[in-house]
């Protein structure tokens, strides 16, 4: 049986990769990836903690539903503005974002 | 056994995420994504989470994976070899996701709950259907509201204005 903190040390792990690719990334697409990567280590956390603490009305994987809703719906809007950015600007980059500089 | 398939799991999980935050190529990188999300989902079957395993392969692999995807190819030329992916940054970046990761390492080693082995009975649907539907009415509803919001800022940002 595995214990409860390997899933703590993977999700940190995921976490971490997606923190070091939302800051490396030059490409819009690219960060929201890696905001995914970050909920997913979420995710996990949540789930290892309802099958090893127990709970009553299944917390964790309840909440979990409602995060992978809520990615849905961000990523959705993210994608639709990052689209809508392309087809006034032609930029990708976070470089080429300076609309409220101007 | 048991512990061996939890063992490639992860390696593969870490592995694939690694690439999918690497990758030069956008579109590699959302390939690699999804490959993250299917063992995640693999991770949740070994969690007894078998409705959430299959959530995570509808709704991610099979929605997002897909959105990535159209997002990617209506934006065409970003693929390019010559445009550099990663900003001047990514040495300091990498140093301080480096310390973020050690003391995250550091304090789930020392917490008590850390070699809980104890198993309790897994969640079933029924279970988790009853619970959205009592518990945790209100925020089932108001999920249903930010989706629908979001499905109209969708529709509004991406309209074309003429």
């Amino acid at each position: 049986m595995i214990p409860l903190g390997y899933f703590t040390f993977l999700s940190a792990f995921l976490f971490c990769v997606g923190i070091y690719g939302a800051l490396t990334r030059r490409n819009v697409i690219g960060i929201l990836i890696s905001i995914e990567l970050i909920l997913n280590a979420a995710n996990i956390n949540l789930v290892a903690f309802n099958k090893y603490l127990g709970s009553p009305d299944g917390m964790g994987q309840v909440f979990s539903l409602f995060v992978i809703a809520i990615a849905a719906a961000a990523s959705v809007v993210g994608l639709v503005l990052i689209i809508a950015i392309y087809r006034d600007r032609k930029a990708l980059f976070t470089d080429g974002f300076t609309l409220m500089k101007e | 056994m048991n512990e061996a398939v939890f063992y490639f799991i992860t390696i593969c999980t870490c592995v694939f995420a690694l690439l999918a935050v690497t990758q030069r190529d956008i579109f590699h990188c959302a390939l690699w994504l999804a490959m993250t999300l299917l063992s995640v989902s693999g991770i949740y079957f070994y969690l007894d989470a078998a409705f959430l395993g299959v959530v995570q392969i509808l709704v991610y692999v099979g929605g997002i994976i897909t959105l990535f995807v159209f997002a990617i190819k209506l934006t065409a030329h970003i693929g390019v070899k010559s445009i550099r992916q990663t900003s001047k940054q990514w040495a300091i970046s990498a140093f301080i996701t480096l310390i973020l990761l050690s003391i995250l390492f550091r304090v789930f080693a020392k917490n008590p709950w850390a070699n809980i082995q104890l198993e309790h009975k897994s969640t079933s649907v029924v279970q988790i259907g009853q619970s959205l539907m009592a518990n945790y009415a209100l925020p089932f509803e108001f999920m249903s509201v930010i989706l629908l919001a979001a499905m109209v800022g969708a529709i509004v940002i991406g309209k074309v204005n003429k």
